[in-house]
């Protein structure tokens, strides 16, 4: 199912929260959600589920959520980890949240018993670790198997193994040819998890294409060259006008080049070479590029950039 | 609708809190009228309608509306208000259903009270239940008509349900009309009282007071204005909930 976010916009106040967003997300594809602390992602999921009032249309299928029925079989969202009634039993949460949907109890039992919580199914998830609560919220919104899921940060506190699990799972998911849409602060996680990736920053659009076209976007793409000649090497690169940085003894790196490319170069000037390597940039250096400008809290004990933004804004 | 009343349902029955507040009210039910009945003075009788109206009793409305206040108190406290929303988008639904629910609840322990104290009733010293005798109930209030007790009941647990609507705070939903009962509207009538007596029109028109004056068989008209007063609070309630952001 295709999701289309027109327009959507909301302010709190004087804070411009979300800035006329439109993205769409596809099916049978990971779409990564990605933003600075305060960017507006919580916000734009809100704003999609129709949970909070703003500008703007999220269509599923060309229809408005409401518009659907039952919800739950269109859309599984988990927007926290501690939404939960901390005495409610985690299989009687469950049981009112698929009462929507005519879920059974035999549903129940074999979600619970995916994510993991088969042993805790009659406790109170009030002692729940937060890595527990990430995966009951996880089988509250796969609990109608949904065409669309959409999830806030799904992999915090979880350890590894079951990080490694929420991948598989997603991208299987994905693969049976439903939308899955989901933020997170992990990004070498989501390099490995996402097709395509929506980034904002500030509430507003920075990107919106396949993760490769994102990553290709990085200006730090260097090539690492190793040669008992890395002088002549980069004597001939500026001749061509490429600029070599010295990276410790008998290496340089070239910026904005391609292997091949300097590969060709050393060949023709008679150079030769130990060691020849590209330097891809990772999700997270493209990120920190792009979004850099865009941070409303930094580290280092400055001050919120527009001291407007306020704890409304959960992101 | 019937998925959301569904939701409801399961929502209400699936936490300790229910089981507790429901046998804490039957319980204060049958103590208050046991007492008076196995404890009460030499020559103490009341009529069958006078002790079926023991429930009317504020005390018993107020451990009642713990679940009134629970019903939209409990989905802001621990965010589940989301999780709703996420399954119900359309507002109205939600605000319906809880409505409902809360109702058929409400008819569901009036009927167990009575129940409870047909039981007292019957186990009563022989003459203290008598056919004829004082419709005066247990807490005091001349009882006028049966369907009042359920009815005062629901719209206090309806005016209790909005005020945590617009307030998006249980304790505060449960004391409000407390507060309202016992505290405010008593010191509100005797300031304006003082101040004026061309305010009457206002100290006559209160919600708590015409809620006590009716359940005290003082008269219909003031379960008309408490109702007005209910309906007033919740549409506020409704308005507000399907305006702000969960």
């Amino acid at each position: 199912m295709r999701v289309d976010v027109n327009n959507v916009d909301k302010r709190f106040g004087k804070l411009h929260a979300v800035k006329d967003l439109s993205f769409s997300i596809e099916p049978g594809r990971v779409t990564g959600f990605l933003g600075p602390n305060g960017s507006g992602k919580s916000t734009t999921m809100r704003l999609m589920l129709g949970l909070d009032n703003g500008a703007g249309t999220t269509l599923f299928d060309g229809k408005p959520l409401v518009s659907h029925k039952p919800v739950t079989r269109v859309v599984g969202a988990h927007l926290d980890a501690k939404f939960f009634h901390p005495k409610r039993a985690a299989r009687a949460h469950l049981r009112m949240l698929g009462a929507e949907a005519g879920i059974t109890n035999k549903r129940v039992d074999e979600v619970i018993e995916l994510v993991g919580l088969a042993g805790v199914a009659r406790k109170r998830p009030g002692g729940f670790s937060l890595g527990m609560g990430q995966r009951l919220g996880l089988a509250g919104a796969i609990l109608a198997d949904p065409q669309v899921l959409m999830l806030d940060e799904p992999a915090n506190g979880l350890d590894p193994q079951s990080i490694q699990w929420l991948r598989e799972f997603l991208r299987n998911y994905a693969a049976q040819g439903r939308s899955v849409f989901v933020s997170s602060h992990l990004l070498s996680e989501m390099e490995l998890l996402a097709d395509n990736v929506v980034v904002i920053a500030r509430g507003a659009l920075v990107a919106d294409e396949s993760m490769s076209d994102f990553l290709a976007r990085a200006t730090n793409n260097t090539v690492l060259v190793r040669s008992p000649d890395v002088v002549r090497l980069a004597s001939v690169l500026a001749s061509k006008g490429i600029e070599a940085t010295i990276a410790g003894e008998g290496a340089i790196t070239v910026a904005n080049v391609t292997p091949d490319f300097v590969g060709e170069v050393a060949f023709q000037a008679g150079v030769q070479l130990s060691e020849l390597v590209g330097q891809k940039a990772s999700l997270e250096d493209v990120f920190i590029e792009l979004t850099e400008s865009g941070q409303d809290y930094q580290v280092g004990g400055a001050s919120p950039v527009h001291g407007a933004a306020d704890s409304q804004v959960n992101s | 609708m019937i998925a959301a009343l569904k939701y409801e349902w399961r929502r209400l029955w699936s936490i300790r809190a229910t089981y507790v507040v429901s046998v804490a009210y039957l319980a204060l039910v049958g103590l208050i009228a046991g007492l008076s009945i196995f404890r009460g003075h030499p020559g103490y009788s009341i009529s069958w309608k006078g002790l079926y109206g023991t429930p009317a009793f504020i005390l018993c409305a107020v451990i009642i509306s713990v679940v009134a206040a629970q019903t939209f108190g409990h989905e802001y406290r621990y965010g589940l208000i989301r999780l709703t929303l996420s399954e119900f988008p359309n507002r109205s639904v939600v605000i319906l259903a809880k409505a409902t629910i809360l109702m058929v609840y409400i008819l569901g322990m009036t009927v167990l009270a009575w129940s409870l104290l047909g039981l007292i009733g019957a186990l009563a010293p022989q003459g203290v239940v008598a056919a004829g005798a004082s419709n005066m109930s247990p807490s005091g209030a001349d009882v006028s008509a049966l369907w009042v007790v359920p009815a005062f009941t629901i719209g206090y647990c309806i005016f209790t349900m909005s005020l945590t609507m617009i307030t998006r705070n249980l304790p505060l939903g449960i004391i409000l009309p407390l507060l309202l009962a016992t505290f405010v509207e008593i010191l509100l009538t005797g300031l304006l009282t003082m101040i004026s007596s061309h305010l009457s029109w206002l100290t006559n028109n209160l919600p708590m007071t015409n809620a006590m004056a009716w359940i005290s068989g003082q008269g219909s008209h003031h379960g008309v204005v408490f109702g007005g007063w209910v309906l007033a609070a919740f549409a506020i309630g409704s308005a507000v909930f399907i305006k702000r952001d969960a």
